[in-house]
């Protein structure tokens, strides 16, 4: 696919030239239309749908979207996602970018950290759910083999609803700060290098350089990291699942695993696709708000 | 200045490194997706009339089933094509298929929570013409659970007049029994709950055991399985004939108190967050003294590569309050309206619930569906016989309403916030009510 | 001296804090579910591979491990092609209805809508593709989950990339795409490989689409056939752990390869 130089074609490139962006976004926006956008549309019907005994008897508008809110089971779902979501991703950001700056410089030992930072997230997430679990475990967990041998009593951590959930945010912080980092120091690496030089020569420490120069300068790269992984957060599953079902009560009750379990356990289809329109708005609605805030800033 | 670009990325080389990888994909799909029929039959079938493709979750309980009948089937002349999923998932898929007459399957083995939703959907074929429901050689409850609407007991609305037709017929066996250490409870299985507490205490004293009883605590099915035999057995019921809810009666609040107090204190302290490999690990490593499951974990037991005490493991009957009723739950057959070898599924079934059949299928180790295979001289296992006992004691399957999952889930949740505090099993019961006849209500149920 | 101390005792903690639980899990992976469940032990009294066999000869687990390779290498490389040519798109031209600013968020937001929205329409469509427990039809779908964030990703990569140096090049003949091809994707190549490790980490440990389209080893995909592991009742702690060992190889090895990739990135992105 290569394209001649001679001055004619070049004539002709300049009409090719207005037709091809769309050239090159036609392959990708239809892919997505025919396998996502389509299916998504038939997830939308259904929503307005009341379902029994696993299929739609008849059509209820928007009452599933109102029910949502009435329904204890789903805020309660709601605000432990958003507690966790939060709380994950902001550990994540910061460690995130600690560690990319740490690692940004080509020294001894840092390129193996690099290579092993990289190892926790590429482990399927069951399996990392598994592992925890049988770190977290009161009777046979790594923790309380530990506590035991040490003399003391078996570390309780799934039977208590706090630190269940605390012990779930430090799984997630395990597993994802490597991508933040990942992300943060691809940026870092992609940044020219003068204004922070020259600042450094002028004397400024290199907190103040950070501040004023690098961190700025990030702030596309950290809009993408910080969107990409609350949207994924949002949809955390199969670790939760393993981890600790959703308990104890209802203390790890994300609403990825509510909705999972309305539509196949419960086979209220309907309902639960409205639960999950309504959480995709919010996270969208996040999302943009997230971005717009972003460039906002870049520009002033 | 940086023409050096990095030789993987040049995107003429790329469009031919993508066109071949997909021809290759393509070819592969090609190759597999002509049907793989490949066995050659040199078995030529007797009178059996060949092929029936079996969906079934991954389960220990159905081993023996394909490790020694499947082998018998294909002598009676049936091709058994066995296609295995993992169960999370299987609802889902059998009901896509069975809905949109996919034709994947001809005989689904359903968890028996599940057929009241296929059953309601009307996707199952009546199999009375064939299969003689009314044998007496079948096991009660285990039948009873083949028929929609249900013989017995509230009917989900909308079924209140129909006649209850066989959409389904047992095929293996399976319910809740005790496990118990001898060494402790050296009178034999002990008959009531207060006596499992009772002896137990005396074990724990005398240094041979940690814990009388352990059980599950997490929330949803895993808690309410548990409790479920308390609860029966302390003379409880969850609906009425209209469905009202009656979890909550008397019987009900003392079987939840026992189960968050009394219980809880002589069982390991973690029993909140247990599942079942952890009230597994806590039987067979000899650290408590009873505990309620069912046979596949219970048959651990005398595993040398799962258990600590070989020879001291012994099953008997869930222990009494009022009656001994412990939990049932089967793998229970059915044949969707669009298989594709529909006649023969039935046949088979027919021929696979017959006496001897099921006879064989005591001896490979599986607790069988008919009466009169229980006495088969040599049982695969020595839990057969209590099983039996099991049944005629008391043994009682889920309510029949495809809704239960969702009320397991919200009484499961109450129970386990109650078993946290150690208190509050009452409570729990009358909250649990509460939402129960909520979700009940927008579901139509006392229109 | 100190920054010496300091830098060394940061990499001691990074290291232990990520090594412990990979340590965990291997340990498990060698021992019996009798001595996971049972015995407390921190280090596997008799260790053995036995878990990691039973895993290839009762498993198939070579055949999932083929198959995730398979489909990953392919979805991914397809996506990122298409993907980064529709990002250029966005970056340099100005399109219709301002399609621009949006169409790198419209499509980021297919990425938001969880699988279980879409999990059975788009197994009713695998359906009627006939395409059911195929390596194509998992390519399909993954690749139209990965274009949705590669387009948005790259969109970010190319825009700081400054706009003179394509123009400095197509002064001197370089059309669109060759300057494209020899001047943007080398400088955008950290971002490349950035989002080509995020591709394909997500796709080799996706889920739930693979639990519904894959049914056999001719296209059960790794985490799918781990996932076989958890039983009604039981799980088996033991395989599962191995399972997770041997699942992470490929891509741990891989990522290996691209740490050079990375540090390239950075040399060619001081440049000035």
């Amino acid at each position: 696919m290569t394209f001649g130089r001679a001055p004619r074609e070049r004539l002709q490139g300049a009409q090719l030239d207005r037709a091809l962006p769309y050239f090159l976004l036609a392959p990708a926006v239809l892919v997505v239309l025919a396998v996502l956008v389509y299916p998504f549309v038939d997830g939308i019907q259904a929503s307005t749908q009341f379902y029994r005994f696993g299929r739609p008897i008849k059509s209820v508008g928007l009452e599933n979207y109102t029910d949502l809110w009435s329904d204890p089971q789903f805020r309660n779902a709601l605000w432990v996602t958003v507690k966790f979501v939060t709380l994950a991703v902001a550990l994540e950001t910061v460690l995130g970018l600690a560690l990319a700056l740490f690692c940004a410089r080509e020294l001894r030992g840092i390129r193996f950290v690099r290579t092993t930072l990289i190892v926790p997230m590429v482990i399927t997430p069951v399996v990392v759910g598994i592992v925890f679990r049988l770190i977290y475990a009161t009777d046979a967990g790594m923790l309380t083999t530990v506590s035991e041998k040490l003399g003391g009593e078996p570390v309780q951590i799934l039977s208590n609803p706090t630190k269940a959930f605390l012990g779930l945010v430090l799984l997630d912080v395990w597993e994802w700060t490597p991508l933040m980092f990942l992300i943060l120091l691809a940026g870092i690496q992609s940044l020219p290098v003068e204004p922070s030089e020259a600042a450094r020569v002028d004397g400024a420490g290199s907190w103040r350089t950070f501040l004023d120069h690098t961190l700025p300068m990030l702030r596309p790269v950290l809009a993408v990291a910080i969107v990409l992984r609350t949207i994924d957060a949002f949809g955390t599953f199969d670790q939760v699942f393993v981890l600790t079902r959703g308990g104890p009560g209802e203390a790890t009750r994300l609403v990825s695993l509510y909705g999972y379990d309305t539509a196949f356990k419960f086979q209220q289809v309907g309902y639960a696709a409205a639960m999950f329109v309504t959480v995709g708005l919010i996270i969208l609605a996040f999302a943009l708000a997230a971005v717009r805030m972003l460039r906002r800033v870049e520009t002033a | 200045m940086s023409g050096h670009a990095p030789p993987e990325r040049r995107p003429g080389r790329r469009w031919v490194i993508a066109l071949v990888l997909l021809v290759a994909a393509l070819s592969v799909v090609a190759a597999g997706c002509g049907g793989s029929d490949d066995e050659a039959a040199d078995t030529t079938p007797e009178a059996g009339c060949g092929a029936v493709t079996i969906g079934a979750f991954a389960d220990g309980g159905l081993t023996p089933f394909k490790d020694s009948i499947i082998p018998a089937a294909q002598q009676a002349g049936y091709e058994v094509e066995w296609l295995e999923d993992e169960y999370g998932v299987t609802l889902e898929k059998w009901f896509a298929d069975a809905q949109n007459e996919a034709g994947q399957y001809d005989i689904y083995l359903l968890d028996d929570p599940w057929v009241p939703q296929f059953a309601a959907a009307g996707v199952l074929e009546d199999l009375g013409g064939t299969i003689d429901g009314e044998d007496s050689d079948w096991l009660g409850p285990m039948i009873d659970m083949g028929y929609w609407p249900p013989r017995e007991g509230p009917r989900v609305k909308g079924f209140e007049d129909a006649d209850p037709t066989l959409i389904a017929v047992p095929f293996v066996g399976d319910l809740q029994t005790m496990t118990y250490r001898n060494d402790v409870f050296t009178e034999g299985a002990p008959e009531t709950w207060d006596d499992i507490i009772e002896t137990g205490k005396a074990g724990v004293d005398a240094g041979t055991i940690k814990y009388p009883i352990v059980f599950r605590g997490v929330a949803s099915n895993p808690i309410v399985t548990s409790w479920y035999p308390v609860f029966l057995s302390y003379g409880g019921q969850f609906f009425d004939d209209d469905w009202n809810v009656t979890f909550n009666d008397e019987k009900g609040k003392a079987a939840a108190d026992f189960f968050v107090t009394t219980m809880k204190q002589n069982a390991p302290p973690g029993v909140v967050e247990y599942d079942s490999d952890q009230e597994g690990a806590a039987i067979l490593g000899g650290d408590a003294g009873a505990i309620i499951q069912y046979s596949g974990n219970a048959l651990k037991s005398d595993d040398p590569e799962q258990s600590k005490v070989v020879g001291k493991l012994d099953f008997g009957v869930v222990p009494k309050q009022e009656e001994a009723i412990g939990q049932m739950g089967i793998f229970i057959a059915a044949v969707p309206t669009g298989a594709p070898h529909k006649d023969c599924a039935i046949q088979f079934l027919d021929w696979y619930t017959s006496a001897e059949t099921q006879a064989a299928l005591a001896e490979a180790g599986s607790i069988p569906v008919k009466r009169s295979a229980f006495d088969v001289e040599n049982p695969g296992n020595r839990l057969i016989p209590v099983a039996l006992e099991q049944v005629d004691a008391g043994s009682e399957p889920r309510p029949r309403t495809p809704d239960w999952a969702k009320v397991e889930e919200i009484l499961g949740i109450e129970l386990n916030k109650a078993l946290q505090a150690s208190a509050g099993g009452g409570e729990a019961l009358d909250t649990a009510a509460e939402k129960v006849t909520d979700y009940l209500q927008q579901q139509g149920y006392y229109d | 001296m100190t920054a010496r101390v300091a830098r060394w005792t940061g990499i001691v903690l990074i290291l232990a804090v990520v090594l412990i639980p990979i340590y965990w899990m291997v340990a498990s992976s060698v021992k019996s579910n009798k001595e996971i469940t049972q015995d407390n032990t921190l280090v596997p009294h008799s260790p053995t591979l036995q878990n990691y066999s039973n895993l290839f000869a009762e498993k198939d687990f070579g055949a999932y491990l083929t198959n995730s390779i398979v489909v990953t290498s392919v979805s991914v490389f397809v996506s990122l092609v298409l993907g980064s040519l529709g990002a250029y798109a966005i970056a340099r031209f100005r399109l219709v209805f301002r399609l621009e600013r949006r169409l790198g968020l419209a499509l980021l937001t297919m990425r938001i809508v969880p699988a279980v929205v879409i999990l059975i329409p788009v197994y009713l469509l695998i359906l009627e593709l006939d395409l059911l427990d195929t390596w194509l039809g998992l390519i399909v779908i993954y690749t139209a989950i990965n274009v949705t964030f590669v387009v948005w990703m790259m969109e970010s990569f190319f825009r700081e990339i400054p706009v003179d140096l394509e123009e400095a090049a197509m002064v001197d003949g370089d059309t669109r795409l060759s300057a494209f091809r020899r001047i943007v994707v080398p400088l955008a190549a950290p971002g490349l490989v950035a989002t080509a490790i995020f591709a394909i980490i997500v796709t080799y440990n996706e889920f739930l689409f693979a639990l519904v389209i894959t049914a056999t080893p001719d296209s059960m995909t790794m985490p799918r056939g781990t996932a076989t592991l958890i039983g009604r009742i039981d799980t088996d702690w033991a395989s599962m752990s191995a399972a997770g060992v041997l699942g992470a190889l490929p891509i741990v090895i891989f990522a290996l390869f691209v740490q050079r990739h990375l540090v390239r990135g950075l040399t060619l992105g001081a440049v000035k």
